[in-house]
């Protein structure tokens, strides 16, 4: 029983949060906010340093490491809320290389992984980086469809630093299916970006509460607003231990890889809601503001819980897969 | 990232299993107070007597060295298999290993054997009507007399003391220094005239805890633990063993209370009906990330010799979903639920005590605000 990162995947997180923050403060989020326009100097470094290959075999290109670097990774680009495609890129070459055929994996998985082609992600009503994608991985219900080149309409959604696109439903009846194991790895890596996003709201909150004083003491000394904070790690913690798990089953357990996702995806839609909503609370007036950032981090954590299809729905699904494993008799 | 048991561990938990299935516990006793007692008793002496009451031991003291996790894997067993929590557990998980820390070597020879046999039972004297979560406000006091120390005061919370022949006790043996310096810890002898124990009825109607009135209790130099003076230091010793094992305990019982629930909503057809299933998946969700939260915890403590962040979180997340698992089941089964004296009903009142026992969920927080955040002290 380990359960904890080797040094090496604590130095690829590490890499990853030094870059991310020299790369892409929250001010460089903002311009892309504002813009319109994914930051495209941060994506070349990023495409250079493989992360979007980061879980896809050598053989196609990528970098052969598993689904705790994947979800560190992921982990990270959430912490810097990074304008950036690569969520998508690097969720649908996981899903393609674990779940496609040769000539999916062929197809698909050198270009994605060179930053040649570009994927989205999602449902097919919310689709990140779907607009103009050379190929789409769809969540549809329990399973993933692979679709080439889908019609799509662009989407601006309350989360201006990111792109959405609605993808049109006959080409998507028209796609491939990859399985449920490729939705699996999608919900996972949506899930460690919502990790970091908590944890980054969390820090900016314990930093704010801190130094902000009102009757002559830091706000933090309030316990209502302190224990506002450990809620928020609670659920990060909780939100942590579920992705991590899911990123060790993907490699080591793969038959427990749907349960473990739907376990990751329903504690991540919940953090993803109440954590930044308490980063904006604790920040008070300020925290309403443009100009205070957090909100970035609330934007994305209400459409990544939009695109894992909210907890709702995997809570009934594992209530019921649980009350099944007991009806049939097994511990 | 290994998720899996070791060989070693796997083998340590087949021999545990082996010895549970041959050693099935009997059937619960309901109602009878001291039959409670008397189950939990035996079993712990027959624990005992194979080597099994306290694994995290050391071998030379009828242990078995277990590591973290090997005794994380014995309370799973314990209570996957429905067997009895063992009746001196506060001796077994709290006197034993602050009298290994800080014990003389005549105090761990006295000592430690009948803990492990369940011979002397133990409780412990900490909190007090006035000194609950502010431990070090309390008043109870041991002044010297004809070379002995004389205790009076009073105790509060102390479960299990109608059974004991010990108690964990803190006293205030320096009135006039800082609050955290004048305490001494004693264990006292509960068998005299001047220790009177009174059971509490709770709010389910039994009485697990007691008052402790203490009138002149007289105590020799031979048991002070740890020194005159240097009682907190003796009782962070206690106060940081007490969630370690019992969390696996108490995750496991989480699990068959919903495994049973989940049983009874399924017979009833409710899991048809959405809104029921994704309240129980919800509670499926908390039982299963406080279980992945405590073995993240123990791989910390483990590789890096102290609790990190999630070490905070798993015994709020316990009651937490104790609590709203219990509601749950009288939301769904309704008036059966509620009948009295069933085990639905107990449950659900003796969760309201979750989050208060063993520090209450306010405390908790600030702990977890002040030392693992590091926000500025609370108000």
């Amino acid at each position: 029983m380990d359960f904890d990162l080797t040094e090496e995947q604590r130095e690829i997180k590490r890499v990853a949060r030094e870059l991310l923050a020299a790369r892409s403060p929250l001010s460089r989020v903002r311009e892309a906010a504002e813009t319109g326009a994914y930051d495209q100097a941060l994506w070349r470094e990023i495409v250079g340093l493989g992360w979007g290959g980061i879980a896809v075999s050598q053989a196609w290109g990528g970098q052969g490491l598993g689904g705790i670097e994947l979800v560190v990774v992921l982990e990270e680009l959430g912490f810097a809320c990074a304008a950036a495609p690569l969520l998508s890129t690097a969720a649908a070459a996981a899903a393609i290389d674990a779940c496609g055929s040769d000539a999916q994996r062929e197809r698909w998985l050198p270009g994605l992984v060179a930053g040649d082609l570009r994927a989205g992600v999602g449902p097919a009503a919310l689709a990140l980086d779907g607009h103009g994608a050379d190929v789409a991985v769809v969540l549809d219900g329990e399973g993933a469809v692979l679709v080439a080149a889908p019609e799509s309409e662009p989407l601006e959604t309350i989360d201006p630093a990111r792109r959405f696109a609605a993808l049109a439903r006959s080409s998507v009846a028209g796609g491939e299916p990859l399985g449920a194991g490729a939705a699996d790895l999608i919900r996972m890596s949506i899930a460690a970006e919502v990790v970091g996003l908590c944890q980054r709201a969390l820090e900016m909150t314990v930093a704010y509460v801190g130094e902000r004083r009102q009757f002559g003491v830091p706000v933090g000394s309030f316990q209502a607003v302190a224990h506002r904070c450990a809620e928020m790690l609670l659920q990060t913690e909780s939100a942590r231990s579920a992705a991590y798990h899911a990123a060790w089953a993907a490699g080591a357990e793969p038959t427990r890889l749907g349960e473990a996702s739907a376990l990751a995806a329903a504690a991540a839609a919940t953090a993803a809601r109440e954590v930044p909503a308490s980063a904006i609370q604790a920040h008070g007036g300020i925290g309403f503001t443009w100009e205070a950032d957090v909100h970035w981090l609330y934007k994305r954590g209400e459409v990544d819980r939009a695109l894992l299809g909210g907890a709702g729905a995997h809570h009934a699904r594992l209530a019921r897969a649980a009350a099944a494993r007991l009806a049939g008799g097994s511990p | 990232m290994d998720l899996t048991f070791s060989e070693s561990e796997l083998a340590f938990r087949d021999d545990l299993r082996a010895w549970f299935r041959a050693h099935a516990p009997a059937p619960e006793p309901q109602g009878d107070e001291l039959a409670h007692f008397c189950w939990r008793r035996d079993y712990q002496r027959l624990l005992a007597r194979d080597g099994w009451a306290a694994v995290h031991w050391p071998a030379r003291y009828g242990g078995r060295g277990a590591t973290l996790t090997e005794s994380a894997i014995f309370f799973v067993e314990l209570g996957r298999h429905g067997a009895p929590m063992m009746a001196n557990v506060l001796g077994l998980l709290l006197a034993g290993p602050t009298i290994m820390s800080w014990g003389t070597d005549a105090q761990k020879e006295r000592h430690l054997g009948p803990i492990l046999t369940a011979e002397e039972i133990w409780c412990q004297g900490f909190s007090e009507p006035d000194a609950g979560s502010d431990l070090a406000s309390l008043k109870t006091r041991a002044r010297r007399e004809r070379g002995h120390w004389v205790v009076t005061g009073q105790k509060v919370w102390t479960s299990g003391a109608q059974h004991s022949k010990w108690c964990m006790l803190l006293a205030r043996t320096d009135p006039d220094a800082p609050r955290h310096k004048g305490l001494t810890y004693f264990l006292m002898d509960m068998e005299q005239d001047a220790v009177d124990v009174r059971p509490l009825r709770q709010i389910t109607g039994s009485s697990e805890f007691n008052e402790l009135f203490i009138d002149g209790a007289v105590i020799s130099d031979e048991q002070v633990l740890g020194g005159v003076g240097n009682g907190w230091g003796v009782a962070l010793t206690t106060l940081m063993n007490e969630r370690a094992g019992l969390a696996f305990f108490l995750q496991v019982r989480l699990r068959q209370l919903l495994d049973r629930l989940l049983r009874e909503a399924a017979d009833r057809g409710l899991l048809a009906d959405q809104a029921v299933a994704e309240r129980l998946g919800e509670l499926h969700v908390r039982a299963e990330v406080l279980r992945l939260t405590a073995y993240r915890g123990l791989t910390t403590v483990q590789k890096y010799g102290q609790p990190g962040p999630e070490g905070s979180l798993t015994k709020w997340m316990w009651s937490d979903a104790n609590q709203r698992l219990t509601q749950l089941a009288a939301d769904l089964l309704g008036p059966q639920a509620l009948a009295a004296g069933g085990s639905w009903g107990y449950e659900l009142l003796r969760a309201r005590g979750n989050s208060i026992e063993g520090g209450t969920t306010e405390v908790l927080k600030n702990i977890v605000a002040e030392r693992v955040l590091g926000l500025p002290k609370s108000r």
